[in-house]
């Protein structure tokens, strides 16, 4: 026999799927949803199919968006000869918060994994590159992830884009801005040693 | 280096257990199956955040609760530090030295070094290659703690370009091609790093190796250790190009850190194939006794040796050449038998059904 009716089985599966939910998490937030009242539990409901109908993927930069262009690409005081390369939208907002970029940004949506079964093929490896020449790209700032996919999807859009003559970057990796270096880790140290630059002034 | 005293919440059998520890040699006795092992294996997990019996974390929680904690006093160069691990089933651990929380779990790694020398030691010598690459492989990491970082670096490159390979089914496509090349350059690095460093340590531990073994085995022999990999002379990143083939029809990656070995030999001889019994277990020992000579040399204190029911192994005669043999430093013990003649505990704690009791 199952334990829970199957309509709140089935609610409790759903999200479950989402990231970063486990059964437990999900069992929780099935109770308390069933125990809002009904206003309460449409408005979320609502919210999703509204957010999910309204919001699709912007048509040149693959951010999300409400229009054909996100905001950021709607923008025309932009650098639009600079483009900063993201794995998510989340990404972007992070990048975005620091106020030191001007320019547009290109949103991959994943980054190679072969595991997770994603290649250059799943990801907006070709409409970048069909970006290039109509915007007049001339860098391209390769900000994926510090981690072995991140720096593999890095490594190959380098390669691909090299050829095209345009200027390629990579973030760096480094420390942490008001932290002490006794605290660093070992790696992030290094690499920041790796990376050193000569003082200004 | 000293562990003064160790707490257990959870941990194995032990739902509790508060336990002081001798400067010198600790015995740990009583009946098998009580836990004698599991009070080494909690200290070894504070060293190396593994159990030495390469059980998974979930193992290590008693049975019934959902988190574990191991808890010890240690003392360096005259400086106390309080170091915790928190085991917690299917989640992240956490770790703490002088109750300020670690960023990650893995930066515990270093406060505290060990030294196991268990029964199936004798692997290092007979059994294959993966035995005598994981000794090499913990013992960098002793010596250097962002060696781990290469070898899960290593271990997820491998992995990433395994799937590759099969999604591939023996073809190239240009993308599938640019992609293997990307990941055949990271494995280069690590892979000649990795190798650099097992080089550089197997250079270090052979001079020591000799005279250990001359020592347990009381007998002069000629022992060699050689890491060569067959793709060092012209570097992983040409190695990787000449297997492709290879390793497109067979998906997997066919050479690299992953597939070395150590090659042992004793007088000249195979110590895998020809050694006798003896000979092998007297190998294995002083593979583990050079190690921890080197780790003490290179951190200036020696590690905390655990010695798990390693007599019961042995013979009388090599098991008092391995109780003279051992250095000096904090010696944790255990056993299901009797004591060898000469070896005089500073401490004996009494294990039963879960609980510890000292002498």
């Amino acid at each position: 026999m199952a334990i829970y009716a199957s309509s709140v089985q089935d609610l409790i599966d759903e999200l479950g799927r989402l990231p970063g939910v486990g059964p437990k998490s999900a069992q929780r937030i099935a109770f308390h949803l069933l125990k809002l009242s009904r206003d309460d539990a449409l408005r979320l409901a609502r919210a999703i199919t509204e957010a999910k109908d309204r919001v699709a993927w912007c048509s040149r930069c693959f951010n999300i968006s409400e229009g054909e262009l996100c905001g950021i690409c709607a923008d025309d005081r932009r650098d639009a000869t600079v483009v900063c390369v993201v794995e998510e939208p989340r990404d972007l907002v992070a990048v975005e918060k620091t106020q030191e970029f001007r320019g547009r940004y290109h949103v991959l949506q994943g980054a190679i994994s072969p595991i997770e079964g994603v290649g250059p093929d799943q990801l907006r490896v070709k409409e970048l590159l069909t970006r290039i020449e109509p915007e007049g790209i001339a860098e391209v700032i390769l900000c994926t992830n510090p981690n072995i996919e991140g720096e593999a999807t890095a490594m190959y859009l380098g390669r691909l884009l090299k050829p095209l003559g345009l200027r390629v970057t990579r973030i760096a990796s480094g420390l942490p801005v008001g932290g002490d270096l006794e605290y660093a880790d070992e790696l992030t140290l290094g690499r920041a040693l790796e990376g050193r630059r000569d003082i200004e002034g | 280096m000293r562990l003064r005293r160790l707490w257990l919440t959870d941990f194995r059998g032990y739902p509790s257990a508060d336990v002081t520890l001798d400067d010198g040699l600790t015995v740990v006795v009583g009946p098998n199956g009580h836990g004698k092992t599991n009070l080494l294996e909690a200290v070894g997990y504070l060293a190396t955040l593994a159990s030495f019996r390469g059980a998974p974390t979930d193992a290590l929680i008693r049975v019934g609760a959902d988190r574990a904690v191991v808890r010890g006093e240690a003392e360096r160069e005259g400086r106390a530090l309080l170091l915790e691990a928190e085991l917690v089933a299917g989640g992240r651990n956490r770790a703490q030295i002088n109750r300020q929380p670690l960023r990650r779990a893995r930066d515990l790694l270093g406060a505290l070094q060990v030294s196991v020398f268990a029964p199936d030691d004798l692997a290092l010598v007979k059994g294959g290659p993966a035995e005598r690459r994981t000794y090499l492989d913990d013992a960098l990491v002793a010596l250097h703690p962002r060696h781990d970082q290469l070898r899960s670096d290593l271990d997820k490159i491998l992995r990433q370009r395994t799937a590759l390979l099969k999604q591939a089914g023996g073809r190239l496509t240009p993308e599938i091609e640019l992609t293997l090349d990307v990941f055949d350059a990271k494995l280069a690095r690590v892979g000649d790093e990795l190798a650099a460093a097992r080089r550089g340590l197997v250079d270090r531990l052979l001079p020591v190796l000799g005279r250990a073994y001359d020592r347990v085995a009381r007998a002069q022999a000629e022992v060699t250790a050689v890491y060569d990999p067959p793709w060092a002379a012209d570097g992983l990143a040409a190695a990787l190009v000449a297997a492709r083939r290879d390793d497109l029809r067979r998906a997997v990656t066919t050479i690299g850190p992953h597939r070395d070995d150590l090659d042992l030999a004793i007088g000249g001889l195979p110590a895998r194939t020809h050694a006798s019994q003896g000979e092998q277990r007297s190998l294995a020992l002083a593979l583990r006794l050079s190690v921890h000579e080197v780790v003490s040399e290179h951190t200036g204190t020696p590690p905390v040796m655990l010695l798990d029911d390693v007599f019961s192994e042995l013979d009388p005669d090599r098991s008092d050449a391995l109780l003279h043999s051992l250095p000096a430093g904090q010696t944790l013990l255990s056993t299901a038998g009797a004591l060898p003649a000469g070896a005089v505990p500073g401490r004996v704690l009494r294990v039963h059904e879960g609980t510890v009791r000292a002498d």
